[in-house]
């Protein structure tokens, strides 16, 4: 087999043998036994190392293909090769060593000057932002830094549906600053995430000043209860496995009550702005008195307009304060955040619906769990370890996992999008991946990144479809959320269009004569007269090569049904030819990109 | 935190499964299989005669009651001024009845609406009351008997008093206070991963009165749970109409066949995975829903419910709704849904259909901060749309078989928190149609505490920060729907077992006739 698979690398000059290989790997891929990763580790205990759970050498393409549907925004021909060069621990020992580049808020700021230089007041807005997320998605080699990114900011919401063009710069800098952290402590996150203007101005604990005895205002506690419901520790205390502790009548224990919320609340009272001084007018963002770096520049403290009085919360105390400490109270607040048992298995299991499964096995999440705990040198919170621990455990790896009937994760739509634009080495035509917004379930994608419509992200990750057999199973699929009616035909009909004219704004200006993203179909269509080869050229790029016969069979019927017609006589009609062959070429890709097949990442 | 299938769900299941003789792996691919859950039905309810619809609007992140529905006694406006700073410049309190519009541009945006806007319910309660000043059309409806409040309802184990639950003695509903579960438990009594809801639970009980089934339950605004059953699948249908799959010519780049086969390929279901099944019948049923819509569904412009002769991407006036902020005619999301509602009422005929429930959702109610700006606006468009709605469903001739009522995950504090409120609880709600009573509050208007200096309010109605604690559970509010929809009493204890809990005099609340 793995003669095949080497030759597999080359698909297009060795095309004419791929029809039979990939229905080979397919066979032995179903089958499990004749995978010779099977065979490596048979033990799948809690305790399992993740160092021997796979073994570096010997990664299939099947896993190489796996591995960077996972880790990456798509795999490409030559990121295979690399994985089944490297193994897959090694290739993610590779990207975890990529070092992090701060780009979004450059780029923004460069997009924002020529803007202005086009029409005065002009601005970047929210399309620069989008644009830039795509730009390193699509084409930055630190491939699961970048995922990473796309995984983290889709549990720290902030979106840019509420922020807008005029606070799109904010987000711009708190992309970067997740880039920073998402292979660094947890801790750091948590205080970074807890003090970016972003996430202050989107769950307003900006300016959120202590309480007024007089008037009976008290402290706004809408971050106070998210940083605690969705950012850290969740409603209920779990085990190290994810599931829920439940008390001697069976009911779930609850993390934290009401008192805990009013607590907390407290905490994040007096933090506004960042800048040189801590006056009233910068605390309300007074004009005069806004620095010119405040949309990224971490909060700051203003005493004056934080409590001082005892503040409680999961069963710690910050003791009344005789002169008013913010940052004192933040520390002790995020420190017990931390330290609690729950983030391991919170955060762990929704990293791994994010980038692996949708409905992990507890045990799966214990071993993750116990990573962010311990990083096996003593360190708590160590995303690097996490990442590496979900990536390369037996469950994400072995594929008598995945072959299993409920593994696997519906591929957000943004992801189907990127795997398609890097399977087909998507160019822009101006350089700068030029984005927009596709929110639109009937006429898009349902989804754009960094416009969630809550902080409760586009969909839970306790989402159980209803109605059918995951409700039957009790299956959560949160990608199934934003699935609907409306949606898969908005999809396939958004795609099709995308397949055949591209994607992205006409240029900078709106006047380019196409859209600015182009796939390249140039190989598909030199293969139009040879259906056999052009479909399995398709399920290669976009499935690794492991096609169902039955599906094969749909697209083969698919693509030839579009006629080429012959060359006349006198020479002429190539015209109708070359469009009838570009037309195979878009067809094959088209019913390709709309199978469950596709649209499930196993 | 894989939520277990609640036992009931599976008892039913399997019940019905054994039925029909098959074994619990069967039961597991009933989707592969091909089965409806339909066809297993019970008989129809007592009550499918005619055609009744249910229209849920719901109001998602948390309305804030307190300035929808106002009490304005003497009392209660002092207490509402006091925890709402009303003496601050952003502050979200509303100015008092007869306040005249401020014409100045720089004015707070409450002071440039003018006062709250005074109503005269049938039963006063001893107390005066009003309404927020953006729901002029909602009052016109209330003085005109087409629309009633239902005052301070919200989950709850049975009756609930202040003392009972501050000590902890009395059962509480799940995971108060949380958005997600609040909407999960509001729509289904169970918290997030819940599966079904009572609205699809109702459907479930008159599904097989209906010739094309599907149709039963219609979401607008994405997936939900309220309209979620065992068998009646909610059928999501977007605003403007149902999605073809493919272009409009039935190619796909030049061939018909492609085009089928690239439907057969996304609906088809080839591998042994449960996603793939998911997703594939997904797919299944949008298309066969199209085909029938595409023919039995008017169009937008094709009735009361829309202009005729627009041109492509032509605003729709009747969508439109006057921003109160901004003095524009905007386009109304709201309407947009209700438009497709009416269109779906219109096509009851062509689809048998005798018993339909629908599910609207208006988002951005959770108001932290800039509350003036945006619950004002939402509040606009909800009473322009039911303004709509009403106009609508009365030139079909269905206003009496149409019924619309409002939920939302809880109710918000009453003390502000500067420019915005907090989550809450219980909450005021809207019912609209011609065989609503309306023109009058049901369900007592609580009491209106002040500060005690620790965070609590010193009334028995009020909680923390002032949150209401319901005096009225959500089971008899949708009991009341429920009877009028045609339930027996029976199946009412069967869809809303918490009703049990309350004393049969409490299970109907008199605003349906």
């Amino acid at each position: 087999m793995h003669q095949f698979l080497a030759m597999a690398r080359g698909p297009a000059k060795h095309a004419g043998r791929l029809s039979v290989l990939a229905a080979s790997i397919w066979l032995a891929a179903c089958g499990g036994a004749g995978d010779p990763a099977a065979t490596e580790t048979t033990a799948d205990s809690e305790r399992t190392s993740n160092a021997q759970a796979v073994k570096p050498q010997g990664t299939t393409r099947l896993d190489a293909y796996r591995l960077l549907t996972q880790a990456s925004f798509g795999p490409t021909e030559a990121e295979i090769s690399r994985v089944t060069g490297l193994g897959a621990a090694a290739w993610v020992d590779d990207q975890l060593a990529m070092p992090a580049r701060a780009v979004h808020l450059a780029r923004w700021n460069a997009d924002d000057a020529a803007a202005k230089a086009r029409r005065h007041n002009d601005s970047a807005g929210a399309p620069s932002v989008i644009s830039s997320f795509y730009q390193q998605a699509l084409q930055a080699d630190d491939q699961l830094r970048q995922r990473m990114v796309f995984a983290l900011s889709q549990i720290f919401v902030v979106s840019l549906a509420d922020l807008g063009n005029e606070r799109a710069q904010s987000v711009a800098g708190w992309n970067d600053m997740l880039a920073r952290n998402a292979f660094g402590n947890f801790r750091t996150l948590l205080q970074d995430v807890a003090m970016h203007p972003a996430m202050g101005q989107y769950l307003s604990h900006l300016k959120n000043r202590k309480e007024d005895l007089v008037i009976g205002r008290v402290p706004d506690q809408n971050f106070a209860r998210e940083v605690m419901q969705l950012f850290t520790i969740g409603l209920h205390q779990l085990n190290t496995d994810g599931t829920v502790r439940v008390d001697a009548n069976g009911n779930p224990l609850e993390s934290y009550g009401a008192a805990d919320i009013v607590g907390m609340a407290k905490v994040f009272t007096g933090f506004s702005w960042g800048g040189p001084d801590t006056s009233n007018e910068r605390f309300n963002g007074v004009e005069g008195w806004r620095d010119p770096q405040r949309m990224t520049k971490a909060m700051q403290g203003y005493p004056q307009f934080h409590a001082t009085n005892e503040k409680r919360f999961l069963g710690v105390t910050v003791p009344v304060q005789a002169t008013a400490d913010p940052a004192a109270s933040l520390k002790v607040a995020l420190d017990t955040l931390f330290a609690h048992p729950n983030v391991g298995p919170f955060i762990s299991r929704q990293l791994i619906q994010r980038l692996v499964t949708s409905a992990p096995s507890p045990a799966y999440v214990a071993r993750v769990a116990r990573v962010f705990a311990n990083n096996g040198s003593g360190v708590r919170g160590d995303l690097k370890a996490v990442v590496r621990a979900i990536l390369l455990d037996n469950e994400a790896r072995l594929p008598r996992f995945s072959n299993g009937p409920t593994y696997g994760k519906v591929r957000e739509p943004v992801l189907r999008l990127t795997a398609f634009l890097r399977a087909f080495d998507a160019r822009s035509d101006s350089g700068k991946v030029l984005m927009v917004s596709t929110d639109d379930p009937g006429l898009q994608l349902a989804q754009t990144p960094l416009r969630s419509p809550s902080v409760f992200n586009f969909f839970r990750p306790g989402y159980v479809p209803a109605g059918g057999e995951a409700a039957s199973l009790g299956l959560t699929l949160p990608e199934m959320q934003i699935t609907d009616e409306s949606s898969v035909a908005g999809y396939a009909n958004f795609m099709r269009y995308v397949v055949m004219n591209g994607i992205g704004q006409k240029g900078v200006d709106g006047k380019a004569a196409r859209p600015d993203l182009q796939v390249d179909l140039s190989g598909e269509v030199a293969l139009a007269d040879q259906p056999e080869v052009l479909v399995d050229l398709v399920n290669s790029k976009l499935l690794g090569g492991f096609v169902n016969p039955e599906m094969r069979a749909e697209q083969l019927a698919a693509v030839t049904s579009v006629v080429i017609p012959p060359l006349k006589k006198n020479g002429g009609g190539q015209a109708l030819i070359d469009k009838a062959k570009i037309n195979r070429a878009l067809t094959a890709v088209t019913v390709t990109l709309v199978t469950p097949e596709f649209i499930v990442q196993k | 935190m894989t939520p277990p299938l609640s036992n009931p769900t599976r008892r039913e299941l399997l019940r019905r499964g054994a039925a029909l003789g098959l074994t619990q792996p069967a039961l597991a691919g009933l989707g592969s299989l091909g089965l409806s859950l339909a066809a297993m039905g019970p008989a129809a309810a007592a009550g499918t005669s005619g055609y009744k619809a249910l229209v849920c609007l719901f109001l998602v992140g948390g309305n804030d009651a307190y300035n929808t529905l106002l009490a304005t006694d003497s009392a209660s406006w002092s207490a509402y001024g006091t925890a709402r700073n009303a003496s601050m410049p952003d502050s979200i309190a509303l100015a008092s009845v007869g306040t005249p519009p401020s014409g100045n541009l720089r004015s707070p945006l409450h002071a440039r609406l003018g006062g709250v806007l005074p109503i005269t319910p049938q039963t006063s309660q001893g107390r005066t009351m009003a309404l927020h000043p953006a729901l002029a059309g909602a009052r016109e409806l209330f003085t005109g008997g087409r629309l009633a409040f239902i005052s301070n309802v919200g989950p709850l184990v049975g009756p609930t008093t202040k003392a009972a639950y501050l000590a902890g003695t009395a059962p509480k509903p799940p995971k108060l206070f949380s958005h997600n579960d609040q909407q999960s438990v509001w729509q289904s009594f169970t918290a997030e991963g819940g599966t079904r809801g009572w609205g699809g639970r109702m459907a479930d009980l008159v599904l097989s009165a209906n010739t094309r089934s599907m149709f039963t339950s219609v979401a607008l605004s994405g997936n939900a749970l309220w309209p979620s059953g065992l068998g009646s699948r909610m059928y999501q249908l977007a605003p403007t109409g149902a999605i073809h799959i493919g272009g409009p010519e039935g190619t796909l780049f030049g061939s018909a066949v492609a085009q089928q086969k690239m439907l057969a390929l996304m609906r088809g279901a080839r591998n042994n995975n449960v996603l793939e099944r998911e997703h594939a019948a997904t797919v299944g049923r949008s298309a066969d829903a199209e085909a029938l819509l595409a023919t039995a569904m008017p169009g937008a412009g094709d009735g009361p419910w829309g202009t005729g002769g627009l041109g492509l991407n032509q605003p729709d006036p009747l969508l439109q709704y006057l921003d109160p902020e901004t003095g524009l005619m905007m386009a109304n999301p709201v309407a947009q849904q209700m438009q497709a509602v009416a269109r779906m009422v219109a096509a009851r005929g062509a689809l048998g259909m005798s018993r339909q429930i629908f599910f609207v959702g208006v988002s951005g109610f959770d108001t932290h901060d800039t509350q003036a700006s945006r619950h004002t606006r939402l509040l606009a468009q909800v009473s322009h749309a039911l303004t709509y709605f009403d106009s609508v469903t009365t030139q079909m001739a269905v206003s009496d078989r149409v019924t619309t009522f409002t939920a939302s995950d809880f109710g918000r504090s009453l003390a502000g928190n500067g420019d915005g409120s907090d989550h809450g609880w219980g909450g005021h709600q809207l019912v609209m149609g011609g065989a609503v009573r309306g023109g009058d509050v049901y369900g007592r208007l609580p009491v209106y505490g002040a500060a005690d200096g620790k965070g609590g309010f010193n009334s028995d109605d009020q909680l923390a920060g002032g949150a209401l604690l319901p005096s009225i559970g959500v089971e008899s509010y949708a009991a009341t729907l429920g009877k009028w929809f045609g339930l027996s009493d029976t199946e009412l204890m069967d869809v809303l077992p918490g009703l049990a809990a309350w004393n049969p005099s409490q299970r109907n609340l008199g605003f349906m006739a």
